[in-house]
């Protein structure tokens, strides 16, 4: 129950507002670029490499990391494990902002952005893929929405609206793991229609389950980096059930993480052998895959097990930054760096600085809405009107 | 909280009911498509191209694509190799012939129409369209700028334009559908002076690449492109030189790319229909073991209870 | 617990490292990170690799099969003054050709000699500070050797075999020998000289009392023998090293006599093909007279017609086959010896590779291969007369018969039509881009009718001039005036007619296919045949 002081807020001139000021700005400028000069004016995209790091780490990654809503959700309502409740507002509010900003990336990177809601309302290409991660993205951020929705409302002071809402928890997320584990799957099976142009060590009929699965890792690891970054920058607003709460979410989710780590990495080795695909592994791109492998997969389950062994939150914390990238990375590797393999140096792509500037403004966004956010919204802290609630 | 029998029954219900609501998804198929009766296809023979261009010329023309900088009568862009780009549907490309030094190779390469398009498979608001007349037609008028059938193409056909705002297309060959539906024939066909390129029914294109297989063995390879590659195309290749020296890939299966995905997809109903049952069902469990945990607590709450004060058991019924 | 400061800084600096790696990836050839180790091994191509293989009849073999280079082997032993015997045994006269032995007697044995004697070698000069080859099993026993073999076969053609003979003055016997089963001898038979390889074949054959050794077995035995024998007596002689006959470039070095006599060995000058009539077969086309020694002349070996044998042809092939003459178990019958296409023994299949010439190549490239031949064709070569009696076969009326009747056949041959080619033809069906094409007619029929004089082939079969013409107005009968392209060929793509192009493909393909097939380079462009029209608008 931790009241805000305005004494405790930091200048608004702090590094950190100046440093969003910058990205901020050159954000706007860009944002000016690529409408008025078209997608050739701020990328390096070409006619072999349609899909860069907009969708490569906004869309993929984006959506992978912002899974920690669901897992939480489903977690403490579905599984009934009430000792990381705590967890539950900020991974929904991560969730639902990070959806929120795939969608904006996706405003950048789509030719006619204003066409994007034709798959829903004008034609329905059932066939594609593509369709099933719309409708599902599309649903799911309203499904986030509606679930966020009672912390806004408490803020709001709409009692009535908010008693409603928390209602439907259990239903929404149902919901939420179904279309979770429709588009976080989907995503991988994008790339199912390229065997051609995909390494064989990335290219695999298990692409959509790896893609499932290490989304979940992604979720659980960004909820302990996330924790660990609000106790560091927003410890004030937490409450008291939340400062308890924390080391046991990190511990616990930390667990989790080892095991479902290393059922991936028991998954991904039996993949390569039905796939047959042990002689690659002598190459170049097998000496990258066997680093994404055992440095960034292998090596967190390890790392968490024995953090939570020997209970070793730091270690535990620094795993979550190494799994994360490690999702990172798979997602990179799939979309840009195994993709097109086949393809001459000098026809491979490598990003523009603008296009790294809009995601960093797109994240930038993120930080400071998420910051909006909760330093005004019951996430960290419980309303003191509604602590019956749960 | 606590949910009585009735109301569990009636959400599952409910989220069962809710997953009738929408179109199914005609995903999953084990048949294949062998192209429409009576389709067109276009059979190329790079034995007879001579690389003069004068496909590209002709539809730069047709398609009033912008003039380019070097000019279709000039030949020397064909010591590299090309593809296609946003003002150039078709490009001729040149290759080295081990059986005639003297004589390089031509291959003309466009959009094959395949049978089964990996283009119109994957676009979400079903902009291409696999027509009657055997052509795979795109619709710019709903198309979102995704780029998906660019990934998806596994001939890398499509290209997009990039530097357009507002109203980027992709760009492929169209098989001169407006043209083919009025009785013309599509003008690379129409240009090129050594008839490389047949046009007729695609049974026809296949007799025809037969017959020369079978008059001439030691020209050709016994090959027919596209016959049964990606599921089959509408463009069909035969060549005196093996074709993965045309850069033409021979690698690519059988399979229809469709297919590729069709497992992926016919899991969604699958999903749909059973997660519901089975999360439901944990948090059901979940409950259940915190209900029995909270009866347990209480009963040795109780037991303990009585065990300290045995006689004031008309104290705990008031209560 | 971490601070979430020191936590940011760490995450940065591992985002900043992965960013490093996949520049290092951009960077990097993508092409060369897909290389499997076996693609990146340079090999090395030698004509003298002889891999030992003799163990295989012992059994399943250990381990891979080593690789010997003769020629280092040689080259080696000559600076050190040592010569073939150093390696190889000699019995009754003759080296063998076996290493340090005379006969494959165990596995055991076979291993001793082989190991035992390389490595000692190997080691005294090493020990005498010389570069030497293995010590070690694995070293000879290679997994993955990196040198592959460039041996080309060696053939003794006309040129070749004249040169020795003239050298061994004409005695034929030097060479040249039959067997004897009953005294289990080598003999020289007079008149019944071949080629070796007509009892030598690829694999020896034979039983356990008699073995015909292979063709690489007797050639080496009877040549590097003969060339080291003559060496002795310091005398000029073939070569003794392996890459000497079996390296391209070496070959090409071989002295080729231009003008080689003609090799009497009882052939005849003219003669009417046989067709196995004398075991009672009564055959029932006409007979073909043939020119023997014309033909001799051009071929480089007897071999390319005579595959077994260089008796007549009958004698295997008989008009219904026999079992002396079979592929696949089939017999091969008269026809097909004589007719079959592609293959370079038959009369036809001759004659046909003859068509792929520069000169020819402009018509005969587009004939379809597989067409059925018209009768007129059959005549030229099908004129003798039946005879009502075999017998005149083979005496030398029917040699004159042979010699004569081609030339007389010549004027009963139907009519001569007279073609009046003429000079210019303007081709104007297509007028649209380009003006008419006007086509120097008379010019290009000279040109074809010069190119026949260099040919004796070509002159026989076309005996007149529309012969040529039907080179390019094709598919309709014989005329003086043969008809224009555009009556058949119009609008293409006609369902009707699949195989036939229409009007532009024909001009084009015709045209341009020939220039392309004869070397023609000035008439390729576009403008070099018709000029472009200049537009009004």
């Amino acid at each position: 129950m931790a009241q805000v002081t305005t004494a405790e807020r930091k200048s608004i001139f702090s590094l950190f507002n100046l440093i969003a000021l910058i990205v901020l700005g050159v954000g706007v400028y860009i944002t000016y670029l690529r409408f008025t000069g078209g997608l050739a004016a701020v990328t390096n995209l070409s006619d072999y490499n349609p899909w860069g790091i907009w969708i490569s780490f906004d869309l993929l990654c984006g959506v992978a990391l912002a899974a920690g809503g669901y897992v939480t959700s489903s977690a403490v309502y579905l599984f009934g494990m009430k000792e990381y409740h705590s967890a539950v507002r900020p991974a929904i509010l991560t969730g639902f902002l990070g959806y929120a900003l795939v969608v904006l990336a996706l405003q950048y990177d789509v030719g006619r952005p204003w066409r994007l809601p034709y798959p829903l309302v004008v034609q329905q290409g059932t066939t594609s893929v593509l369709f099933e991660v719309a409708i599902c993205v599309a649903t799911y951020l309203t499904v986030l929405f509606i679930e966020f929705s009672p912390a806004a409302m408490e803020w709001l002071g709409l009692k009535k609206a908010r008693n409603i809402v928390v209602k439907l928890t259990i239903l929404l997320t149902i919901f939420g793991v179904v279309l979770s584990t429709m588009h976080q799957s989907s995503l991988g099976s994008l790339f199912l229609i390229a065997p051609s142009k995909l390494h064989p060590l990335w290219y695999s009929p298990y692409i959509p389950i790896y893609f499932f699965v290490t989304s979940i890792i992604a979720g659980l690891s960004m909820v302990i980096f996330e924790s660990t970054l609000s106790h560091r920058f927003f410890a004030f607003k937490m409450d008291e059930t939340h400062l308890k709460e924390a080391n046991g979410v990190t511990l616990g989710f930390g667990k989790a993480a080892s095991y479902v780590l290393a059922g991936y990495f028991a998954i991904k080795v039996m993949g390569l052998a039905s796939g047959n695909q042990w002689h690659y592994l002598k190459t170049g791109y097998g000496t990258w895959y066997l680093v994404e492998l055992l440095g960034f997969v292998a090596l967190p389950s390890l790392l968490y097990a024995f953090g939570v062994r020997t209970k070793n939150l730091t270690l535990i914390k620094f795993t979550s930054v190494l799994a994360v990238l490690g999702v990172i990375l798979n997602r990179f590797n799939v979309c840009l760096i195994a993709f097109n393999w086949h393809l001459p140096s000098s026809e491979r792509y490598f990003p523009h600085w603008m296009e790294i500037a809009i995601s960093v403004f797109i994240v930038m966004i993120g930080l400071l809405l998420y910051r909006f956010i909760v330093t005004r919204m019951p996430i960290l802290y419980e309303h003191p009107d509604y602590k019956d609630a749960h | 909280m606590s949910i009585s029998r009735r109301k569990f029954l009636g959400w599952v219900g409910a989220a069962g009911l809710s997953t009738t609501i929408g179109k199914s998804a005609n995903a999953a198929t084990n048949k294949q498509f062998t192209g429409y009766p009576k389709s067109f296809a276009i059979l190329h023979d790079t034995t007879l191209c001579v690389g003069c261009r004068s496909c590209e010329a002709a539809c730069n023309k047709v398609n009033d694509l912008p003039q380019p900088d070097k000019p279709f009568t000039d030949l020397s862009v064909l010591e590299t190799k090309r593809r296609t780009t946003t003002t150039g549907f078709t490009v001729v490309n040149k290759y080295d012939n081990p059986k005639d030094s003297q004589n390089p190779v031509f291959y003309k390469k466009q959009c094959n129409h395949c049978l089964e398009p990996a283009c119109a498979s994957v676009c979400f608001v079903r902009a291409f369209k696999k027509t009657k007349t055997g052509a795979v037609t795109y619709d710019s008028s709903v198309c979102v700028g995704c780029r998906y059938c660019i990934i998806a193409c596994p001939f890398e056909i499509p290209t997009f334009e990039y530097d357009q705002v507002l109203t980027p297309r992709i760009r492929k060959c169209t098989m001169c559908y407006p043209r083919v539906i009025e009785g013309l024939l599509p003008g690379c066909v129409e240009a090129c002076p050594m008839e490389a390129l047949s046009f007729g029914k695609r049974e026809d294109m296949m007799t025809i690449a037969r017959e020369r297989f079978r008059k001439y063995p030691d020209r050709y390879v016994d090959h027919i492109y596209g016959e049964h590659e990606m599921g089959g195309t509408s463009w069909l290749y035969i060549s005196g030189t093996p074709f993965n020296k045309l850069d033409m890939r021979e690698d690519l299966g059988i399979t229809p790319a469709p297919q590729l995905t069709a497992g992926a997809l016919s899991s969604v109903p699958m999903i749909v229909g059973l997660w519901p049952v089975l999360l439901a069902g944990i948090y059901a469990v979940s409950k259940r073991k915190e209900k029995i945990a909270q009866t347990e607590k209480q009963q040795a709450l109780t037991s303990a209870l009585d065990k300290e004060r045995p006689d004031e058991s008309d104290i705990e019924e008031e209560s | 617990m971490v601070k979430g400061k020191s936590l940011l800084i760490g995450s940065g600096i591992s985002v900043a490292i992965v960013i490093l790696f996949v520049c290092f990836m951009g960077a990097l050839d993508v092409k060369a990170l897909s290389k499997t180790p076996d693609d990146t091994q340079p090999i090395m191509f030698r004509p003298d690799i002889i891999t030992f293989d003799n163990m295989e009849v012992f059994g399943k073999l250990e381990k891979t099969k080593a690789i010997f280079l003769h020629d280092q082997h040689t080259d080696a032993l000559e600076k050190i003054n040592k010569d073939c015997t150093a390696c190889h045994k000699t019995e009754n006269g003759r080296m063998s050709q076996k290493f340090m032995r005379l006969k494959d007697i165990s596995r055991e044995e076979l291993t001793k000699i082989y190991c035992d004697n390389c490595t000692k070698c190997h080691t005294e000069m090493i020990a005498a500070g010389e570069k030497a080859g293995p010590v070690k099993c694995d070293e000879c026993h290679k997994e993955r050797p990196s040198i592959q073999s460039s041996r080309v076969p060696m053939g003794f053609d006309k040129s070749l075999h004249f040169r020795h003979y003239r050298a061994q003055d004409n005695k034929c016997d030097r060479c040249h020998h039959e067997y004897d089963k009953k005294s289990q001898k080598l003999f020289y038979a007079k008149g019944k000289e071949g080629t070796c390889r007509y009892c030598h074949k690829e694999e020896p054959e034979g039983d356990a009392t008699v073995k015909v050794i292979s063709m690489r077995f007797a050639s080496h035995l009877a040549c590097i023998d003969c060339h080291q024998q003559t060496r002795a007596k310091h005398m000029d002689a073939g070569p003794l090293r392996c890459a000497g006959c079996h390296d391209a470039q070496e070959q090409l070095k071989i002295e080729k006599v231009k003008h080689v006599p003609r090799l009497k060995r009882g052939q005849p000058d003219n003669v009417i093909i046989k067709t196995g009539d004398e075991k009672g077969v009564i055959p029932s086309m006409m007979r073909v007279p043939f020119d023997h020694k014309a033909h001799e002349a051009y071929n480089d070996t007897c071999r390319v017609c005579h595959l077994a044998s260089l008796e007549s042809c009958a004698t295997c092939h008989p008009l219904d086959g026999s079992k002396k003459a079979t592929k696949n178990g089939r017999e091969i019958t008269l026809e097909t010896a004589f007719h079959k296409r592609g293959h370079q023994s038959s009369c036809t299949g001759c004659h046909e590779s003859k068509q792929q010439d520069k000169n020819c190549a402009g018509c005969h490239a587009f004939m379809n291969k597989t067409r059925q031949q018209e009768s007129a064709a059959c005549l030229r070569c099908h004129m003798i007369p039946l005879p009502e009696r075999t017998g005149e076969l083979s005496t030398s009326k029917a040699a004159k018969m042979a010699r004569l009747m081609p030339q007389l056949w010549k004027e009963t041959f139907g009519p001569i039509y007279k073609v009046d080619v003429p000079k210019t033809v303007v081709l104007k069906d297509l007028v649209n881009q380009y003006e008419p094409a006007e086509y120097p007619h008379r010019k290009v029929f000279d040109a074809m009718v010069k190119k026949l004089d260099g040919s004796k082939l070509a002159q026989y079969f076309h005996y007149d001039d529309t012969t040529l013409c039907r080179g390019c107005h094709h598919n309709t009968p014989a005329a003086g005036k043969p008809p224009r392209c555009a009556n058949c060929h119009d609008k293409p793509f006609n369902e009707d007619n699949l195989f036939r192009p229409g009007i532009m493909g024909s001009f084009h393909q015709q045209c341009l296919g020939c220039h392309q097939k004869m070397g023609v380079e000035k008439y390729t462009g576009c403008i070099s045949c018709h000029k472009e029209r200049k537009k009004e608008s």
